[in-house]
């Protein structure tokens, strides 16, 4: 009886234990994660573009030296303390497909591109809850980013692949469009967004892009596309739409200490449109000490303040812009000739270019005295002028591991600049003039002719209002001047760079990866 | 096994003393000594002079009444009773050897076979039966013979007839009384023994003590004693009234029933390729993880380990070569036969009872998509029959550094920085750094290798309780390991406690349980050695208050105290609570069928919490906590039958079972506290926060079957099949079917090798199979979205981020595998081992395949690409000296594998940025070729840039110019061979074991060379020979050097290791019984003494992550660790 009880008892539990021949066992459950098909309504679609507003922030992570190298090898800076990502952008003849920087710029875009083609598709799948105005808006802000990383990613490597929905297989048969196809793809991107998007007083929030950043994004297409006239038609709507007014008096929070109306724009605190700064277009934000606030290893002011704690008697200070490591060194044009003609020129105050250091540690024998530099690496790395743009510091990290700080992406100064460019490139150096005189004006400088205007006056204009805004790099392979610009105004790398620098390597290990296709190398690589 | 069933005793043997044990002697001075059958030699000449000589020699026939029946050592195994009673025996001989007929009975019925030297089996006999009984067919092969026989239990004994003697006739008939006690080898008793008058109904069992009396019994009667766990004796009265009976315990015997996963064989039936690792190898040694203690001692098992010595550390273990890119390398661990997902530190050494590796796809295919890595059966200690026994083994003793590298002192210190601002052209400064001036003026050093060393310490204690009738038997354990590091604030101490339960309910049924539990602890805030060796000797250690200077070479601040990590609260502890449950039945209508049932569970939740404040240079603090809970269930359906017909034999074993593993883990992040009172243990207060949490699951189902068949105990086949489903691979390609068939030959039981005596085990087996890995996350066949943190204004905001790309084929990855292998014994079992050769190829690897940025992504996983492993290894055993108070034995094994990566992306192409180089092993190393280092007045044009004191490089494709296209491969991490050494000395009851380890030809990158361009910020190793104009190194390059080819001066890493030596006494059982104690043993124990190396650095065999600057440093780094302990062994009763 008692065997009988125990047997049946051994029956049941074995019964129990078939229990996984239940089809759906083998199943898998995805409990922590998320997939594309959880993109169904509003909510998922904020977190989509806050996920896509991510990526494009970090456009400079990756190797120290990345961001550097955008403004050093060109006519306004050379390296400064070297990374191995930098040393071929200062001697071009390292510049090779093996190149560090050029791989994390592809890649970046392609992220870029990547996630805005997961929100289009989404959007349009016509599964969602979304309204059609919501979908709309969605399509028109990831059709800006993409468009944005289009840019860029022409710019420098000239035709790119195109992709224009999620990769679902592992596709390795890509090949380069054409450079005309790639602009093609971001004007009507652009279009959409500008017609799409609200005007930056009606935008959810401050960091979204608006219909202005899309017009000016738009702008620099056209200009590329060589469409002066439909440049300068995107750029006047922008500054005659009321929205945006050029900062011409002192304002936010350090107001009342010594400054200029300038140098209060490049202050963390009154960087946001709604700080006071009317000239804000697109502001990347940051927080510091918040999650999610900060670029993973944002180097901006590392990279641009000079190493000068290497300097026996000088410590740490906020005054001096933190702690900076030196990477970025102006080249001696930035330094002494750029400003000379400028008179008082607001952009050359203290303020704004720290050109003089002080001894700092009262322990120091030389305490309060001038810092006079001899040594060879001293005036490349340790002690240079620099401009106070990204001067950050913060009390709880005073080595400076990251920069805390907003990231001024487009501003109406610029969108002068440019609508003095689309102007120029008509003929009416009259209209170019007048542009540009509207920042010399608010920036106390000489006024300038028509005849002074050539692209190599607006490029100069460029680094003297836009020096540590814009990417130089950039803006000299858009305008097709890296090369002539470098050998007239950077003897460092004036020897090396050749007129196959003006675009970079495609990547090596993306032609060697995409192995049933041929990703045609620029020439000279 | 066979071998020891046929156990012939010589003649000089007087003793009634039972042992197998080789040669002990006894109070008594009687010595009894054991050879094995094929010691006589079986040429008839030889036998019959022999014959004649031991005639004339032989005593009195009252000794040789003693001898005969001293005879009956039976030896048997479960496997072999379970095939005998229907035993029908079929012969057909003619002028045959008598010995060839028996051992022909012998192999039909499984009956063991013994006898004794006297007794003469080398007549020819002619026979022919069919399907008789053993018995018919023992009488008419011994009539007319001088050979009697009996059934002994299921032993054949053979005795010589006797002469008849008219005074033993006269004594068989007297009456004694007698008393005895029964003991088992280390002279503990053993109570519950039966002992029976044979030929009568009458019998007795013996007291707690052992003891036993029984009254009016014929002085010439013979006494069956016998006992579960005990190798059953039969013991002749010979008018003795006090008898002391010695019973072995079958567990040598049953040491050679291997266990193969989903069951156990006869090591002589197993046709696959499966290594056992040496007992002595699990004890006495003081290492607080299982595998570092069988590292370098089975033949194709790898124990590597990052950090090997540093407390607690957990190693890792490959079998034969690496096979997967992407997925795990690691073999599938079963524990008790359970699939064990737990970590290696929780499996308490000292409760384990044996190690099998099983190494080739036959052995492994029968876990089907687990097995292709290999497989590790660990066993841990059963209950045995009898009074309670508890056994304590403790050892305790220093640690040292094996081997430290020195810095530079203040003077060499001083002359370099003074070396290095001359070659880089700057004002030239003694020490650089504004906080070194004070103490480079005052002349005071400070050795930061010492601040941050302590002297180590490791204990055990091990504490375990066994025994049961024959229907419970348990064995419980307790065990406390506590190591201190040799670096501040290095700790570990572990508590395991074990329970293993085996019941037998009734006769068709058993159940029993093993459960564990285990608590790891980590915790405490650390010294960084890496941060120590590049202080200055004239840095800061302590500042104004007393407490760690922060930056001891302030204004330097990427160099930081080496100490300031104790000041970082930090908990770290893991437990894991295991439970295994089964349930045997044997119904008695299906003979030689059973079913189990195995239910395991396992849980692990482990626990980090650690902070950063103030102290340490964090200004706000930071505090981190992670929780991970791991739960595991296991259901195995087992059915097994076996059957015997004629000289077949037949195994069956099928599986059914599912599997379920969860992971689930939570994180907590804050920063901003108000001060650093409360470090992580008020998460809440800081002012930002961030909480993150994941959960995985993956399920398995899975069926197997295996049929062993041998015939004739010669030809061997072993036949697997088995069906996986898991839940990680595309819905379509979910299950995979892993065929595998082994076939062996015992060459030895051939009847040609009948003569040879000198072999008496020569075994071939081949055999050849596919088996899988599934060593992957899941949810790799889904596009992925992470979630994110971004934000709006100041406030965070929750994003989504594309983070993966799914695969929707995925399957399982496959190696299929040829082994052939040969077992042998020879010389009288002088010399026995394994050699083994094998060749595998892994296809359809699981590998992360690198697919264009353009897509959004950097990888997909996909099953594409082939590795190739082919090696040999061997295992030999010589037995040099085999006497009875010395002996010394010697275990050499030998690997080499030659591992190859066949295939990657089809496009015939390497991949070089993830180091995969076709037709090369994996692991390589690709750099530049060195040459030497340039010197003034050199030709500089092949690299224009290169200044006297940097490093020469050789133009390999001759373009003339040094540039990424002059790399080259220059060898691979994975060693061409790897051997290990045993010499085990015993001299009475002393024993002394030397293990020697060698690894060779292994290529690494050593960072002792690679100061990384900041020779001009921190300390440099002493023995650094840096270029100077004077001193033209073409080893070293100059200070100033910058590497800007980021050349990683790969090194030969080959090393040689005097890995252990251990001394032990074993108390004599004179000394142990006047300290009433059953056992008790003393040893001291070594580790990592002493090794011979080429490498410059702190150790060849620790992972190369320990590296200068470059971004690549590690704190965790942890030197090689010596340590000498004292132990103890005792068991009480």
């Amino acid at each position: 009886m008692k065997n009988t009880f125990s047997f049946i008892i051994i029956v049941f539990i074995s019964l129990l234990s078939f229990n996984s021949c239940k089809k759906s066992y083998l199943d898998e459950q995805v409990k922590s994660i998320y997939t594309p098909s959880s993109l169904t309504d509003e909510v998922s679609f904020e977190a989509a573009i806050a996920g896509l507003q991510e990526i494009v922030r970090n456009q400079y992570e990756g190797d120290q030296g990345i961001m550097a190298l955008l403004q050093t090898g060109t006519d306004v800076a050379r390296n400064g303390q070297t990374t191995t990502a930098m040393a071929p952008y200062e001697t071009y003849t390292l510049l090779n497909s093996q190149d560090v920087a050029a791989l994390t710029f592809w890649k970046w875009g392609y992220q870029v591109i990547n996630a805005s083609n997961v929100i289009i598709q989404a959007a349009q799948s016509g599964t969602t809850s979304l309204t059609s105005v919501q979908a709309t808006g969605y399509v028109a802000e990831a059709k800006f980013y993409r468009a944005y990383a289009y840019n860029f990613l022409s710019t420098l490597f000239g035709g790119v692949p195109i992709v224009t929905q999620p990769v679902t297989t592992p596709k390795v048969n890509y090949t380069r469009a054409p450079v005309d196809s790639v602009i093609n793809l971001q004007i009507s991107d652009l279009t959409y967004s500008a017609a799409n998007l609200p005007d930056a007083n009606h935008v959810v929030e401050e960091g979204r892009p608006n219909s202005s950043a899309a017009a000016q994004l738009l702008a620099v297409t056209y200009l590329r596309a060589n469409q002066p006239a439909l440049a300068e038609a995107q750029l006047t709507k922008i500054i005659s739409n009321g929205v945006y007014k050029l900062v011409t008096g002192r304002y936010g929070i350090n107001a009342t200490s010594p400054g200029d109306p300038f140098s209060d724009m490049f202050i963390y605190g009154n960087m946001r449109r709604s700080q006071g700064n009317t000239e804000a277009i697109w502001v990347i934000e940051e927080a510091p000490n918040v999650p999610g606030g900060v670029s993973p290893t944002d180097q901006h002011r590392r990279v641009w303040v000079p190493f000068y704690v290497n300097v026996p008697g000088m410590l740490v200070a906020d005054s001096l812009g933190g702690r900076g490591i030196g990477r970025i060194r102006p080249t001696n044009w930035w330094t002494y000739n750029l400003y000379s003609s400028t008179g008082n020129d607001m952009r050359n105050s203290r303020y704004n270019i720290q050109r003089k250091y002080y001894y700092n540690d009262p322990s120091s024998p030389k305490y309060g005295q001038l810092v006079v530099v001899t040594g060879a690496t001293d005036t490349i790395q340790n002690i240079y002028a620099h401009t106070t743009k990204w001067n950050s510091y913060n009390s709880f990290d005073p080595f400076g591991t990251l920069t805390y700080k907003d990231r001024i992406y487009m501003r109406l100064g610029e969108t002068y600049l440019l609508l003095a460019e689309a102007q120029f490139l008509q003929g009416n150096t009259t209209g170019a003039a007048a542009d540009i005189n509207i920042l010399r004006t608010r920036a106390n400088a000489p006024l300038v002719q028509p005849a002074d205007i050539t692209m190599d006056f607006i490029l100069d204009e460029r680094a003297r209002e836009l020096i540590g805004e814009e990417d130089r790099r950039v803006t000299l392979m858009r305008t097709g001047t890296l090369v002539e610009r470098v050998q007239k105004y950077n003897p460092t790398s004036a020897g090396s760079i050749k007129t196959s620098n003006m675009l970079l390597p495609i990547p090596q290990s993306e032609i060697d990866v995409n192995n049933e296709a041929v990703l045609t190398q620029n020439p000279g690589y | 096994m066979e071998k020891n069933a046929e156990v012939v005793r010589s003649t000089s043997a007087k003793s009634i003393w039972i042992n197998p044990i080789p040669a002990r002697r006894r109070k008594n001075n009687w010595n009894i000594e054991y050879t094995v059958l094929t010691q006589i030699k079986t040429n008839v000449m030889k036998f019959t002079a022999n014959f004649v000589a031991m005639h004339k020699a032989w005593p009195s026939p009252k000794v040789l009444l003693v001898m005969k029946l001293t005879t009956l050592l039976i030896i048997v195994t479960l496997l072999h009773a379970s095939a005998k009673s229907y035993s029908q025996i079929t012969l057909n001989e003619l002028n045959t050897p008598l010995k060839m007929v028996l051992k022909s009975i012998k192999k039909q019925s499984g009956y063991a076979l013994i006898y004794d030297s006297n007794v003469l089996l080398n007549a020819k006999v002619s026979v022919s039966l069919n399907n008789v009984s053993v018995n018919e067919a023992l009488e008419t092969c011994l009539k007319d013979q001088p050979v009697t026989y009996r059934l002994v239990q299921n032993n054949i004994v053979l005795q010589a007839k006797e002469i008849a003697d008219p005074d033993k006739i006269k004594a068989q008939q007297a009456e004694i009384n007698i008393k005895g006690t029964v003991v088992d080898a280390k002279g503990q008793p053993i109570p519950g023994t039966t002992v029976s008058l044979q030929g009568t109904p009458r019998g007795t069992i013996t007291d707690n003590d052992g003891r036993f009396e029984m009254k009016n019994v014929s002085d010439a009667g013979t006494l069956v004693i016998s006992s579960i766990g005990y190798t059953t004796q039969t013991v002749l009265i010979n008018e003795q009234t006090t008898l002391h009976i010695v019973l072995t315990d079958n567990s040598k015997e049953l040491s050679q029933v291997i266990v193969v996963g989903y069951g156990s064989q006869k090591q002589s039936d197993i046709t696959g390729s499966i290594a056992s690792v040496p007992k002595e190898r699990l004890q006495n040694l003081p290492v607080t993880n299982v595998f570092q203690s069988i590292e370098g001692t089975v033949p194709g098992l790898t124990v590597t380990s990052t950090n090997a010595s540093s407390p607690g550390s957990v190693a890792s273990v490959n079998i034969r070569g690496l096979h997967s890119i992407t997925a795990s390398n690691s073999p599938l661990i079963v524990l008790d036969g359970i699939i064990y997902n737990g970590s290696y530190n929780d499996i308490n050494t000292n409760d384990v009872e044996s190690i099998e590796v099983l190494k080739d796809a036959s052995a492994t295919a029968i876990y089907g998509t687990r097995g292709s890595n290999g497989v590790i059966l660990v066993t841990t200690k059963k209950g045995k029959t009898g009074k309670p026994s508890v056994q304590y083994n403790g050892y305790a003793g220093p640690e040292y550094m094996a081997h430290e590298v020195d810095p530079m002192n203040g003077a060499e210190y001083v002359a370099k920085n003074l070396a290095y601002d001359a070659q880089a052209g700057i004002t030239p400064a003694p020490v650089p750094n504004q906080y070194e001036d004070a103490n480079y003026k005052s002349g005071h050093e400070t050795d930061w290798i010492k601040a941050i060393s302590q002297q180590g310490y490791i204990e055990n204690h091990s504490l375990n309780v066994s025994g049961g009738t024959p229907d419970v038997k348990y064995y419980v354990s307790g065990d406390y390991a506590k190591e201190k590091g040799i670096l501040q604030g290095y700790q570990y101490h572990k508590f395991n406690i074990r329970s293993n339960l085996d019941a037998k309910i009734t006769s068709w049924l058993s159940a029993g349980t093993n459960l564990f539990f285990n608590n790891n602890n980590y915790d405490g805030g650390k010294t960084n050695l890496f941060m120590a060796t590049t202080m200055s000797p004239y840095g800061q250690e302590y500042n104004a208050q007393g407490g760690y200077q922060i930056y001891p070479m302030f204004p330097e601040e990427l160099y930081t105290s080496p100490l300031t990590g104790l000041y970082q609260p930090t908990v770290n502890h893991t437990t894991s609570w295991n439970g295994n449950a089964y349930t045997e039945i044997k119904p008695a209508f299906i003979p030689g069928f059973k079913y189990r049932l195995n239910v395991g569970y396992t849980s692990s939740p482990g626990m980090t919490g650690d902070y950063t404040g103030r102290n340490t240079g964090d200004l706000i603090g930071h505090a981190s906590i992670t929780n991970t809970q791991t739960t595991n269930l296991l259901i195995e359906n087992i059915a097994d039958y076996t059957r015997s017909f004629g000289k077949s034999s037949l195994h069956i074993t099928g599986l059914y079972s599912s599997e379920k593993d969860n992971t689930f883990s939570d994180a907590l992040k804050a920063n901003t506290f108000i001060n650093d009172v409360t470090s992580f243990y008020d998460i809440g207060s800081a002012q930002y926060q961030q909480t993150t949490s994941s959960f995985t699951q993956t399920t398995l189902v899975s069926q197997m079957a295996r049929i062993n068949y041998s015939y004739d105990s010669k030809y061997l086949l072993t036949a697997t099949a088995r069906r996986d489903g898991f839940s990680g691979f595309s819905a379509s390609n979910k299950y995979g079917v892993f065929p595998s068939v082994a076939v062996g030959w015992n060459i030895a039981n051939e009847s040609f090798m009948k003569n040879v005596s000198e072999v008496s085990q020569l075994k071939l087996r081949l055999s050849y199979g596919v088996s899988g890995n599934e060593g992957v996350s899941p949810y790799q066949t889904l596009t992925t979205l992470a979630s994110t943190q971004y934000i709006n204004g100041s406030s965070t905001v929750i994003g989504l981020i594309p983070s993966a790309i799914g695969n929707s084929n995925l399957k399982w990855e496959s190696t299929k595998g040829l082994n052939l292998g040969l077992d042998f014994s020879i010389l009288k079992d002088r010399i026995s081992g394994t050699i083994d050769a094998y060749d595998t190829k892994t296809y359809n690897l699981l590998l992360a395949r690198k697919i264009p940025y353009i897509t959004g992504y950097t990888t997909i996983l996909e099953n594409i690409g082939k590795t190739a492993n082919q090696g040999i290894e061997f295992s030999i055993t010589g037995r040099e000296i085999k006497s009875e108070n010395f002996s010394w034995e010697t275990n050499v094994n030998f690997s080499a594998n030659q591992n190859k990566l066949v295939q990657l992306y089809g496009d015939n192409k390497d991949d070089i940025t993830n180091n995969l180089f076709l037709g090369k092993p994996l692991d390589g190393i690709y750099d530049y070729k060195k040459i030497g280092v340039w010197q003034t007045g050199d030709n500089f044009s092949v690299d224009p840039s290169a200044k006297p004191g940097d490093l020469k490089f050789a133009d390999l494709n001759g373009d003339g110019k040094i540039n990424a296209s002059d790399k080259t491969y220059l060898g691979t991490q994975l060693p061409k061979y790897t051997a290990g050494m045993t010499n085990t000395f015993r001299y009475k009851g002393f024993s002394l074991s030397v293990f020697l380890q060698t690894v060779q030809g292994v290529t690494k990158f050593n960072s002792f060379y690679n100061e990384a361009g900041q020779a001009n910020r921190i300390n440099l190793p002493a023995a650094y020979g840096y270029w100077t104009p004077v001193n033209k190194s073409n080893l070293y390059p100059s200070l100033s050097y910058t590497n800007s080819r980021a050349y990683g001066y790969p090194s030969d890493a080959s090393f040689t290791r005097i890995k252990d030596v251990t001394l032990s006494y074993n108390f004599s059982k004179g000394i142990l019984e006047r300290l009433k104690i059953p056992n008790l043993q003393v040893y001291a124990s070594g580790r990592n003494l002493a090794t011979f190396t080429k490498w410059k650095g702190w150790d060849p065999e620790t992972d190369e992550s320990y590296a200068i600057a470059g971004g690549n440093q590690s704190s965790s780094f942890y030197p090689l660790v010596a340590s000498v302990v004292l132990g103890i062994n005792v068991t009480l009763q």
